[in-house]
């Protein structure tokens, strides 16, 4: 028993760093630019398929890979920023419209360009560590590890740098922001660049345990959604508790009852804070 | 936030509602001509579409965009599937409780819902609509399950079985015009000036007295009760349903059509209805390319037409004359 719970315990951390790097890039999305991006999920699978090709048809290292896929993710988020959100800047609901047509580009671009079927992905790594009866596996404890190594990252980005100092201006008021010199030409492409380029790594990490597929970008981008309407839209500190909260909820319950359980646990949850509390557990109470 | 397009919902004028009328009559009777099977089933499935996207343009109208209007079209669906299938009940009363059942779910989960506003309302529609899939899923007994109904009865009409594809068009065009009459007769009414209020300024509304929490949620009664009353028709029509028929797709494609067509012009829906429909098929050597030609047409039409195709005339005829 105390075996199910610690390995619940660190499947649910990993699921919580997974959907901490989508639902981070998703609300810094919405707090810089206000844009709902429903495609975010297609730069996931993006992220993987980057990472998949670099693996298996370049043969470049891992480490390499997920390099060039973040530096790739930056480029095509401030691509998309200047094609498809930049002419919807003040238009929160028209903006997130097109993003659902960006969405159905993306994934049926590369439905044409991969194909439909599941594509595996060669183990990084392979062994397992064992604490006694805990066993983890190699390849799970190398994407946790990296992955929080990229949040910390991100976090010292955030807090310590004058791009970093930029969008936390921009998430807190637009205007006075402006007045101090924050450059919205520069801040949208690379603050879009910046989610994008969560969301591809994140692809990029989770490709070695789940393989990759056309469709894989569908359920991180629900759990994107879910973690911010926990945390409140836009709330960094609020999507952190929420990811993490989510991971553990869906790893436990699903060990214990089932995973069609921790579906419905989720949505009910969701359903219940937003009637509660419509900005989330951390919202800033605007909705 | 609100001000979705800053136009007002307004008529084009008689004259282009004539040429409208007259374009739409044109189209409907296309397949006569060909004859073609397939036609007919397009010229149906264009009488469905137009149908589910007015009723989420009347959900549009009060300002509010829906992401689970695919799972009211399930809804409505499964509602008149298992009450004639399970109950006996004759189609031509499944269909009008299929809408009521429907409106009455609408108005239960609308209630609370339609506080939320802007993104944070679509974001929760969006999961209502991943919910509705999973529910179904769950209570296979019910629903199912995942291998769906199948073998679902033909349209029948007091007795009167819609067999082949002729009749079916017939049928769905005059429930198109039933569907299409009733939003009219509303927009021209009180209820109307209401919905167009609360689009146009929810604070002055509220301010003015009208009761927009109310107002908002007779909206989403009215159009998920139309999307219910679609999907027992196509139900019907297609023979099978599945949890997966309803899935965030199908509540995107109406999303895709109703912009498309214009939000707020009545005749938006069915503008993009014509437009997107049979669109795949005219573009049939590159079907792959079906669902990323729609991307490009909903942000380009965004983009550069953001009161829709049926915003075009207008626009043709001079953007700055304003029109009462």
């Amino acid at each position: 028993m105390s075996f199910l719970i610690a390995q619940s315990l660190i499947n649910g951390i990993i699921l919580g760093t997974l959907y901490l790097m989508m639902a981070i890039g998703f609300t810094l999305v919405f707090g810089v630019m206000r844009v709902v991006n429903f495609a975010h999920g297609e730069f996931y699978m993006i992220g993987a398929f980057m990472a998949l090709i670099g693996v298996t048809w370049l043969g470049l290292p891992y480490a390499v890979t997920l390099a060039l896929t973040v530096g790739l993710a930056v480029l095509l988020g401030a691509l998309t920023e200047r094609l498809v959100f930049r002419p919807f800047r003040s238009d929160e609901l028209s903006g997130m419209i097109a993003s659902l047509g960006l969405a159905m580009i993306l994934q049926n671009g590369a439905l044409l360009f991969f194909g439909p079927d599941p594509q595996a992905f060669p183990s990084m790594v392979s062994g397992v560590f064992r604490w006694g009866a805990l066993i983890v596996p190699k390849s799970r404890a190398l994407t946790l590890g990296v992955g929080v190594v990229i949040l910390i990252g991100f976090y010292f980005l955030l807090m310590h740098t004058r791009f970093g100092r930029g969008l936390r201006a921009l998430v807190q008021d637009q205007q006075v922001a402006t007045l101090y010199g924050v450059r919205l030409e520069l801040m949208y492409p690379l603050g879009l660049g910046l989610g994008v380029a969560l969301a591809a790594v994140a692809g990029g990490l989770m490709a070695p345990l789940f393989g990759v597929s056309p469709f894989i970008g569908a359920t991180p981008l629900l759990k994107a959604f879910i973690v911010v309407i926990l945390g409140g839209l836009g709330s960094i500190p609020g999507a952190a508790l929420a990811a993490i909260l989510l991971g553990l909820i869906e790893s436990f319950v699903s060990s214990f009852i089932s995973a069609s359980a921790a579906d419905i646990v989720t949505f009910a949850l969701v359903v219940g804070v937003l009637l509660l509390r419509p900005s989330g557990i951390l919202g800033r109470g605007e909705a | 936030m609100m001000d979705i397009a800053t136009s007002k919902p307004q008529s084009t004028g008689h004259a282009n509602g004539i040429a409208f009328a007259v374009a739409v009559i044109a189209l409907a009777s296309i397949p006569w001509f060909t004859g073609s099977v397939f036609h007919f089933h397009i010229a149906i499935m264009i009488c469905l579409g137009a149908m589910a996207a007015a009723g989420l343009g009347t959900i549009a109208w009060v300002g509010q965009l829906s992401l689970a209007h695919g799972a009211f079209v399930g809804i409505g669906a499964y509602t008149c599937v298992l009450m004639v299938m399970r109950l006996g009940v004759p189609f031509v009363v499944g269909l009008p409780l299929a809408a009521l059942v429907t409106g009455a779910i609408a108005y239960v989960i609308g209630t609370p819902l339609l506080r939320l506003r802007g993104v944070y309302f679509v974001l929760i529609t969006f999961a209502l609509n991943e919910l509705f899939r999973l529910v179904m899923l769950e209570f296979p007994s019910v629903s199912g399950g995942s291998s769906g109904i199948a073998a679902i009865p033909k349209i029948s009409l007091f007795g009167l079985v819609l067999r082949d594809q002729q009749s079916v068009y017939v049928f769905a065009l005059a429930m198109l015009a039933l569907v299409m009459a009733l939003l009219w007769s509303i927009r021209r009414g009180p209820l109307g000036r209401r919905f167009a209020a609360v689009e146009e300024n929810l604070e002055l509304a509220e301010a003015s007295g009208i009761p927009t929490a109310r107002t908002q949620n007779t909206a989403f009664v009215i159009g998920s009760a139309i999307a219910g009353f679609t999907g027992a028709i196509m139900a019907h029509y297609i023979g099978f349903i599945s949890p997966e028929s309803f899935g965030f797709q199908l509540s995107v494609s109406y999303v895709i059509i109703l912009v498309t067509g214009g939000r707020l012009a009545l005749a938006g829906p069915l503008v993009g209805a014509i437009f997107l429909t049979p669109l795949p098929e005219f573009l049939r050597s590159a079907q792959e390319y079906q669902h990323i030609i729609y991307g490009v047409v909903l942000i380009v039409v965004l983009r550069f037409l953001p009161e829709g195709l049926a915003g075009l005339p207008k626009r043709l005829a001079g953007k700055g004359r304003e029109q009462s």
